[in-house]
């Protein structure tokens, strides 16, 4: 990478080994992060090319990481992929072995969602939860039986030894000395197991930690960044002395949650949307209303109006990382093995750019394997790998060492350009008060009207360059006295806030609704099927009154999930806002012409006004 | 601030006065020395004579009493929640104009009477101001600070 520079091998791995961190389950989870070779021996490859059935390559058994970064038989548009073995199909073939190697005693502990999941999320995120089920029908999915097949892979790895390995990868990049921890995963399990949104075969996880070089020439930790989903910038990461950071020695702790291997900060039940883009002619309409509720209306926000860009709808699920389960790392029950270096980058990682499980061509991509370290799916180099401190929003952060150097040089650049400024708007202030004269001078004389009208023009021009150099003036001057105040506070060794950079931190839910009452989430659990029995007895026996008890019904429900939820106050303003719209649309259909009519006499009148007031000037 | 606050509260007596005074008005309607003659007799009331067009003027008072006293209740504790004690009475008030929303859009769905109109303007000029961004900052000061954890936006992985 042109922007990058390696590190030896050995200075890697002491540093890697240094900060190393320190990572807890959750109770249940099936994968912990292993070495990939093992996952690459055990799958085969295939080439997918489009609209074409997918091929084997290299059939199981015989894939080797060195062949891995062959990447043979690639054409325009073809997907490679890794496919983990179906146990039932190796049985089919009449591959039977001892029994204890094609059915591992694994998991040792299987997950409990504990009362509330669903208890958490509204009707609309349940019947969409349904919908999305249904929706992976159609759509390309992960087959259950490859969860088998993951769990066969990995309990025989688990049973041959416990092993628990990271991938390592050191780089620097604008001063920084990037530690990046790259946890393999054999299995998203998230749907299957843990209630999630998406499964998929083979997961790529990270921890990064920034480390600077400090006056004294020992390194420095000043920032980590855990990937959580698809997150990037500013909200990722923490800094090293935040007390929200929790740390074992030099060691970093991070929860990692069942099933999904998000990575958090703390422990804790998350609420994580998983997001489907609106049709754009749905998303014109969304924003318009918004913008007209909002801001024309001026109606409340729970959270302050904001105008996006695009539209999206979004479907709740919760992300469990409890940390109950088993920590891996310095001081832990169980340690870390020596890491698989990547300094410098092997080939399977450089070469090899297709996906590192099951291809399902699923059109949102969930349930599609992900690429490794240095891709993405569509074969292009992922930002954390080719600008790992820009990914985590810190390219505009100096390090501890540089920050004083950078203020002083900025100093030096405004006071340069103060200097500038200040001579410019000497110069033009000159000229503007020569055309001022000028203009006096020609005031009045109709034989220099025309010369008038000129100096007119230009004193407004040049008096609004002049405005503006005298506005930049005064900002550099607030901005420099700024400069110099962070300065001397950063030489008093005060450091800004440690949260300052965060907009949106993800927190786990509260406890109050993680323990949701035992009714609650009975409630939560048969509600759905009751709104559809309900919705069913209506239209068979109330079908001369559907309307009315179809309203009612659903108002009842939803009153009572308000309740649950304590979100009363949200339900009646919910249900005053419809009313109020149903309201105005039957004022609308009587008074229909009545409306109109107002309108134009309202807009005739206001015209009347506007020419009325000009007349009067 | 609490100016906010009384000016709702007025509103929303102003809106108690003109549906009492409907209720009186639908009442006056019916033909009450009529009625006074039927029950004042020698105790026995023929049928025939009470049931004919001349009580529907009754039944129409009756009915528009059953469907609005709650709300009225209501309104008139919020409102003087809104006067007396500055902040109270928002989901009293909030509950009021449902009710008579959903008792002028269902059960006068197929007769609306004139007034049903009426009170359907003035509910939803109601339910907007008592949604609007400052009557709730003032309502919910305390309450509506968002302390909840915000949900991460995911894509798969």
């Amino acid at each position: 990478m042109a922007n990058e520079e390696s590190v030896d091998a050995r200075t890697a791995e002491a540093l890697l080994r240094r900060f190393e961190p320190v990572i807890r389950f959750t109770k249940g989870e099936w994968f912990y992060p292993m070495d990939c070779e093992p996952y690459v021996d055990a799958c085969s490859l295939w080439v997918a090319r489009p609209d074409e059935d997918a091929v084997c390559v290299v059939p199981a058994g015989e894939l080797t990481l060195e062949k891995l970064a062959q990447q043979p038989e690639d054409t325009t548009g073809a997907v490679h992929y890794l496919k983990i073995p179906n146990p039932k199909e190796d049985e089919n073939r009449g591959r039977r072995a001892r029994r204890s190697h094609t059915n591992p005693d694994w998991p040792k502990e299987t997950f409990r969602a504990g009362r509330g999941r669903l208890a958490r999320v509204g009707y609309i995120s349940r019947l969409a939860d349904a919908l999305f089920s249904l929706m992976l029908l159609a759509r390309g999915r992960v087959p259950g039986g490859d969860v088998e097949g993951g769990r066969v892979l990995y309990g025989r790895y688990m049973e041959e030894k416990q092993r628990f390995t990271y991938h390592g990868n050191v780089v620097r990049q604008d001063g920084w000395i990037v530690l990046r921890y790259w946890l393999f995963y054999a299995f998203n399990d998230w749907r299957s197991n843990v209630f999630g949104a998406n499964d998929h075969e083979a997961d790529w996880e990270k921890i990064f930690i920034y480390l600077s070089d400090s006056e004294s020439g020992e390194v420095r930790p000043e920032w980590v960044a855990y990937a959580a989903h698809e997150e990037t910038g500013d909200d990722l990461r923490r800094r090293w002395d935040d007390p929200e950071l929790e740390k074992v020695g030099e060691h970093p702790v991070a929860y990692v949650c069942a099933g999904s291997h998000a990575t958090r900060y703390f422990r804790g039940e998350y609420l994580t949307e998983l997001a489907f883009p609106l049709p754009r002619a749905i998303s014109v309409v969304r924003r318009i209303l918004r913008r007209f509720w909002y801001v024309t209306l001026r109606q409340y926000a729970a959270d302050e109006y904001r105008e996006k860009s695009y539209e999206q709808f979004t479907i709740p699920f919760v992300d469990y990382g409890r940390g109950d389960g088993w920590a891996v790392g310095p001081g832990q029950d169980r340690e870390w093995d020596p890491p698989r270096l990547m300094n410098p980058v092997p080939p399977w990682i450089s070469e090899y750019r297709g996906l590192w499980g099951l291809y399902t061509r699923d059109p949102f991509q969930g349930e599609d394997a992900p690429a490794g370290p240095m891709y993405n799916r569509d074969k292009t180099i992922s930002r954390e790998w080719f600008d790992p401190v820009g990914w985590a929003g810190l390219d505009k952060v100096p390090t501890r060492a540089e920050e004083l150097e950078v203020i002083t040089g900025r100093q030096a650049e405004i006071e340069e350009r103060r200097d500038l400024l200040r001579s410019e708007l000497r110069e033009k202030s000159g000229r503007l008060k020569a055309l001022g004269m000028d203009a006096e001078a020609t005031r009045d004389q109709s034989h220099l009207s025309k010369l008038h009208e000129n100096q007119t023009r230009h004193i407004k021009e040049l008096s609004g360059e002049v405005e503006t150099l005298r506005a930049q003036l005064s900002d550099d001057e607030v901005l420099a006295e700024s400069l110099e105040d962070h300065a001397e506070s950063l030489r008093g060794g005060e450091r800004p806030p440690a949260g300052a950079h965060i907009m949106h931190a993800a927190r786990p839910v509260s406890e109050e609704e993680t323990h949701a009452g035992r009714v609650a989430q009975l409630w939560a659990s048969i509600s759905i099927a009751l709104v559809l029995v309900t919705l069913i007895l209506i239209i068979a026996y109330e079908r001369s009154h559907l309307l009315s008890a179809l309203v009612f019904a659903i108002a009842v429900f939803a009153f009572i999930e308000a309740g649950f939820r304590r979100r009363l106050t949200r339900f009646i303003v919910s249900l005053n806002v419809a009313l109020a719209i149903v309201g105005a649309l039957v004022l609308l259909e009587h008074y229909f012409w009545s409306v109109i009519v107002l309108a134009v006499l309202a807009v005739g009148l206001y015209i009347l006004w506007e020419n009325l007031r000009e007349l009067g000037r | 601030m609490y100016r906010q606050a009384r000016l709702l509260g007025v509103l929303l007596l102003l809106q108690v006065v003109a549906m009492v005074g409907l209720g009186v008005w639908l009442f006056s309607r019916f033909d009450w020395d009529r009625a006074m003659k039927i029950t004042s007799g020698s105790g026995k009331i023929n049928v025939q004579t009470i049931d004919g067009p001349w009580l529907e003027p009754l039944v129409r008072a009756l009915l528009f009493a059953v469907y609005f006293l709650g709300p009225v209740v209501l309104l008139l504790l919020a409102g003087l929640g809104f006067v007396l004690l500055r902040r109270r009475g928002w989901m009293l008030a909030s509950v009021a104009q449902a009710l008579i929303m959903l008792a002028c859009l269902f059960f006068y769905g197929a007769s609306r009477p004139w007034f049903a109109y009426a009170l359907i303007a003035y509910s939803i000029f109601m339910i907007l101001l008592l949604n609007s961004r400052s009557v709730r900052t003032v309502v919910h000061r305390r309450r509506l600070t968002p302390t909840e954890a915000r949900p991460e936006i995911a894509r798969g992985e």
